[in-house]
């Protein structure tokens, strides 16, 4: 276990050691801050104008859950630029063979990277807690909906973080990684959309359609807290995880 | 200490190596020698359990490195041929960091890692970051990360490339003095490097063993008799045809230099025949410059194993 904890330390301290780490928090930051405003005003827009045209006032839970569903898709372009690096670059650098010559586990140093990319965009969660506070301060939404929407969020970046080292760990080019994550996640996240094209009503759409994030993500925004969907995500993180450990000590015997 | 046997490995069509075996006993200092792309890096790749080899076992400190790659990397430290380091750490973090992955205890880490970096003299580079040093530093500081747990077997891939005279002496030095308690692999392509450090040398060639022995043994190897080169002032060329028809000289020819003549002697020669050889210049007034023996340097013994 100390093996995991210094490889995972390692790679923290690396993220901070150089710009990487800030400008990942920086980008993030302004984003959130920019659609949170944008919310903020069209929430107050429509509840003015709401009565005066007979329509339904917009409740608090609505501006939450449009916030959380915007952090999922700002998380597609945060996760590929904090996962690309993890193996990618040790690989340019020749840094894995320091890993691969060491007596630690495949499983190890992928557990190593795992913890250690879960402990940065945790940082990175924590920090858009404060658009939730703000509502906090000046409203009363739903504490636990909050809670269950981080939970949901926190789960469907670790399943992110696995697939961005899986990708990271089949190349030597940092910007492939990038890519390839990017798309594959955005495919995770639209499969919804497309099944009904892909399986044109077979099981195969309601496959795809279960593979696709977006429903088990729905279930936690909306403050569901189903066995179903965390098993969904566990899943998916366990899979991904035992796909890169495979890369790795793929090593060892091809 | 160290077994290699029938190793061989392709990348897709190329046969990188080829049935390579050998064996390292415990203190000894091994070098490995061949010319690029030989298969050196590949062979230290694979002792090290970074790459897998197609067929073939190795094992370090009698723990085969696939079937129980934890306990044989335990003893084990490895120089890879580009230096695995971290740019944005500081020397003496990253030499920790090296400790830590080889299961250093806490307690001795602090002075195990003030060991390595005042045996390799890093000390006083030890705050500093390590892609702000210059290359010989680097190495050093690779090197360090190789020694810092006390290994029992040391592979060093080329470890004095990019280094300046004074500092290869210095390494030399540090791989003399680390003999005995550790058992050394180090590769090479310079010849006099191998000749100076290393007890038993293996030549590798289009990822074969061609050769492998102590210097000694491989110079004598090559040799067919003692040759002897015999300088004269003039007329080199005049006395030539007459040494062929003296008996017990070998195969006499005109060397590079057109007034040395190169001879060797047969075993059922007499004693004294370098005087009859002498006599007989002096006789048609030549003119005696030089009579030496010659002995064959490394170069030429890798040069006739791999041509």
């Amino acid at each position: 276990m100390s093996a995991v904890f210094t490889i995972a330390f390692r790679d923290l301290k690396g993220y901070f050691a150089s710009p990487k780490g800030a400008a990942i928090f920086f980008f993030f930051l302004l984003l959130m801050g920019f659609f949170f405003n944008s919310f903020i005003s069209t929430f107050l827009e429509m509840t003015q104008r709401a009565p005066m045209f007979g329509g339904e006032v917009p409740t608090l839970e609505t501006l939450v859950r449009a916030l959380f569903y915007n952090l999922s898709f700002i998380l597609i372009l945060v996760i590929p630029a904090v996962t690309m690096s993890s193996f990618s670059e040790e690989r340019r650098n020749q840094t894995l063979r320091l890993l691969l010559k060491s007596p630690v586990t495949a499983s190890q140093i992928v557990f190593g990277k795992f913890f250690s990319s879960i402990f940065i965009l945790g940082l990175v969660l924590l920090c858009s807690a404060v658009y939730p506070g703000y509502m906090l301060a000046f409203g009363n939404p739903d504490l636990s909906v909050i809670l269950t929407s981080y939970l949901g969020i926190f789960l469907l970046m670790s399943a992110q973080v696995a697939f961005g080292l899986w990708v990271s760990s089949m190349t030597t080019n940092q910007f492939m990684a990038f890519l390839f994550t990017m798309f594959g996640l955005f495919l995770l996240l639209i499969l919804n959309w497309i099944a009904p094209n892909l399986g044109g009503g077979s099981w195969l759409e309601s496959f795809f359609k279960y593979i696709a994030s977006t429903d088990h993500l729905e279930a936690f925004l909306k403050g569901l807290l189903t066995v179903a969907d965390v098993t969904y995500f566990l899943c998916f993180i366990a899979l991904f995880l035992f796909f890169t450990n495979i890369v790795i000590d793929s090593a060892r015997w091809r | 200490m160290i077994e290699v046997s029938e190793l061989s490995k392709s990348y897709g069509q190329v046969q990188a190596l080829k049935n390579v075996s050998f064996n390292v006993e415990s203190g000894q200092i091994v070098g490995f020698l061949g010319a690029n792309g030989a298969g050196k890096t590949t062979t230290m790749d694979i002792m090290c359990g970074c790459i897998g080899a197609d067929t073939g076992v190795v094992k370090i400190a009698g723990f085969d490195i696939t079937e129980e790659p934890l306990e044989a990397k335990k003893s084990l430290g490895y120089l890879p041929d580009s230096p695995p380091l971290h740019g944005e750490m500081r020397v003496k973090d990253f030499v920790s960091y090296a400790a830590l992955l080889h299961k250093v205890p806490k307690k001795q880490l602090k002075q195990k890692v003030d060991y390595a970096l005042e045996k390799l003299s890093l000390t006083e580079v030890r705050d500093r970051l390590v892609g702000n040093l210059s290359k010989g530093y680097r190495q050093r500081v690779a090197l360090a990360q190789a020694i810092v747990h006390d290994p029992k077997v040391l592979i060093l891939d080329e470890p004095t490339e990019g280094l300046d005279p004074n500092q290869i002496a210095h390494i030399r030095e540090l791989i003399r003095s680390l003999a005995g308690q550790h058992t050394i692999v180090l590769s090479s392509h310079i010849l006099s490097e191998v000749q100076n450090t290393c007890d038993r040398i293996i030549i590798i060639h289009n990822g074969t063993v061609v050769q492998q022995g102590t210097y000694q043994e491989l110079v004598h190897a090559m040799e067919s008799g003692t040759r002897y080169r015999l300088r004269v002032s003039r007329g080199s060329d005049q006395i030539l045809p007459m040494l062929k028809t003296l008996e017990g000289v070998q195969n006499p020819s005109l060397g590079a230099d057109p007034l040395a003549i190169e001879f060797g002697l047969s075993a059922q020669a007499k004693p004294d025949l370098l005087d009859d050889v002498i006599k007989l210049a002096l006789n048609q007034g030549c003119g005696i410059r030089e009579l030496t023996e010659k002995t064959k340097s490394l170069e030429e013994v890798f040069f006739k194993l791999t041509h």
